[in-house]
């Protein structure tokens, strides 16, 4: 289909339907192919220009893809990205309706605020120190408008990476205080640890992720541009939330970040 | 005659480890074989060891990891005794063929300076520590293809066969530090020390307290292995081990042999 948009517009069409309606939809591959990254960033830009259209405005990126076991289950050597609207963020220790986002699975995460624009094609991982205002524990809520998460590469693509909502820490840190690589993760529910990890697991570094999402998004013609917040990738595995669950996660040297679900 | 077949168990351990040569779950032979019993044979294998002139250096966990736990359907920790023979320090050359099917878990060790009672609170827990190092233990049932039920593995002192210590470092809070571990440098298994029952402190009391309960209450100097904070990872003639923790540092092994 390589002369017309019509199966963008179809995929777009029962993901915003999907959403809309809090009702999972079929996987898009079908209108795409499984393996048609370019064709889903499309669909993801046409759901993303709807959602602007409808007034939200978009305050960041999230990075999705990040573990190598993620990347090989879904036969991709890269990260994804998706867009974050301001929709999206709740202030810490918030009370999210459980029917808020379809789905719902957490992880941890560290997010970045830029100081400054990132524009350059080759960015690197000074560019990206450089440009970095401060970090924040991270909780992301990720979500699937295909039923039973049975995603591919281009179905989590073209769903806006799957994101949902996501909460960030309120104490920010200078990236000099903090041990990007090695500082551990846990997030708790009720006391117990629901999953644990480490910074590394994000692309050996969650830098190289930002790094990665600048230089993409400098191809795509949208650099990164100082305020904007990312949203590097999890730290360990995701957790599947149930109605009255409440998460509190922790990254050492950032301290804390916490969300619940209304029962 | 209870005694009698525990003490053949043990000893059947205790030569199994020696000669490297697996040997058929006991629980096969023994299927009501539960924990108490489990605990006598590990004692008496034990006494095997002792009387070969090894010394008890402190113990080791197992089962430490909640999700591990669930898994296997129990909510309490196992452990193994831990003897100077078992003893490695970093940059160690360990020889393969002293194994039957050796692993590697990356851990948190802790070196105490008071002893501990059973009923040791966690703040006095926490005061008796002298250091914490990073530490790589290696794993070694001595039953056939590393299969085993839990009377199993209690009885063959968990699989316990060596542990690397690294550098001592002053006491810290341990709850969530970072965890690499890596072969030939290249990573392998990633995660924290918040795996271990949410905090390797923990570990530690319930150490104090399953020692207490043995008549072998922890000692200044003993050692404890809080347990694993991620899987295992076989270990190959030739590889290079290392783990590094965040803030604790690095330690690291060779295994002799050759690469196959």
């Amino acid at each position: 289909m390589p002369f017309s948009k019509d199966h963008i517009y179809a995929a777009a069409t029962r993901l915003l339907a999907a959403a809309a309606t809090k009702t999972p939809c079929a996987p898009i591959r079908d209108l795409l192919g499984p393996d048609a990254i370019d064709d889903a960033y499309a669909v993801q830009q046409q759901l993303v220009r709807e959602y602007l259209a409808a007034g939200r405005r978009q305050v960041g990126h999230k990075i999705g893809l990040t573990a190598l076991s993620v990347q090989k289950a879904l036969g991709v050597d890269r990260p994804d990205f998706g867009i974050l609207l301001d929709d999206m963020a709740f202030p810490e220790g918030a009370e999210i309706a459980f029917d808020h986002i379809m789905q719902p699975k957490v992880e941890a995460e560290i997010a970045f605020v830029l100081g400054r624009d990132l524009p350059k094609e080759g960015t690197t991982l000074a560019d990206v120190i450089r440009a970095t205002d401060y970090v924040l524990p991270a909780l992301e809520i990720v979500g699937s408008r295909i039923e039973n998460w049975d995603i591919r590469i281009a179905d989590t693509i073209a769903d806006n990476a799957s994101s949902g909502a996501f909460v960030l820490g309120a104490y920010p840190r200078t990236l000099t205080s903090i041990d990007l690589q090695l500082c551990g993760m846990v997030i708790e529910r009720r006391g117990e640890p629901v999953s644990t990890g480490v910074g590394m697991a994000c692309l050996g570094s969650p830098l190289n992720a930002v790094a990665w999402l600048a230089r993409t998004m400098v191809r795509h013609g949208t650099p990164l541009r100082a305020g904007d917040i990312v949203l590097s990738g999890a730290l360990g595995p995701m957790v599947n939330v149930t109605a009255g669950d409440f998460f509190e996660a922790r990254i050492e040297g950032l301290g804390s970040v916490s969300v619940g679900f209304s029962a | 005659m209870t005694h009698t077949r525990y003490s053949g168990y043990a000893r059947a351990l205790d030569t199994a480890a020696r000669t490297a040569t697996p040997i058929a779950q006991l629980t096969l032979t023994e299927p009501g074989l539960d924990r108490a019993g489990a605990l006598e044979i590990q004692r008496l294998l034990m006494e095997e060891r002792y009387m070969r002139g090894e010394r008890r250096i402190g113990l080791k966990l197992g089962l430490t990891s909640v999700a591990k736990m669930r898994q296997v359907g129990v909510n309490e920790v196992i452990w193994g005794r831990l003897t100077d023979a078992m003893l490695f320090h970093d940059a160690a050359e360990l020889a393969f063929s002293a194994y039957i099917h050796p692993r590697a878990e990356p851990e948190i060790a802790f070196i105490l300076k008071r002893s501990l009672p059973a009923d040791a609170s966690l703040s006095e827990t926490a005061l008796a520590i002298e250091a914490v190092l990073p530490a790589i233990e290696i794993i070694d049932s001595r039953y056939e293809n590393f299969v085993f039920s839990e009377a199993d593995v209690i009885a063959d002192n968990c699989s316990a066969a060596a542990v690397v210590l690294g550098n001592p470092v002053a006491p810290r809070d341990v709850g969530n530090l970072g965890m690499v571990m890596r072969l030939d440098g290249r990573v392998a298994q990633l995660g924290s020390s918040a795996a271990i029952l949410g905090h390797p402190l923990r570990a530690l009391l319930r150490a104090a307290r399953l020692a207490a309960d043995a008549g072998e209450p922890l000692q200044p100097g003993d050692i404890v292995l809080a347990g694993a904070a991620m899987a295992a990872e076989p270990l190959r003639p030739g590889a290079y081990v290392s783990v590094e923790v965040q803030d604790l540092g690095r330690v690291g092994f060779t295994v002799s042999g050759e690469t196959p």
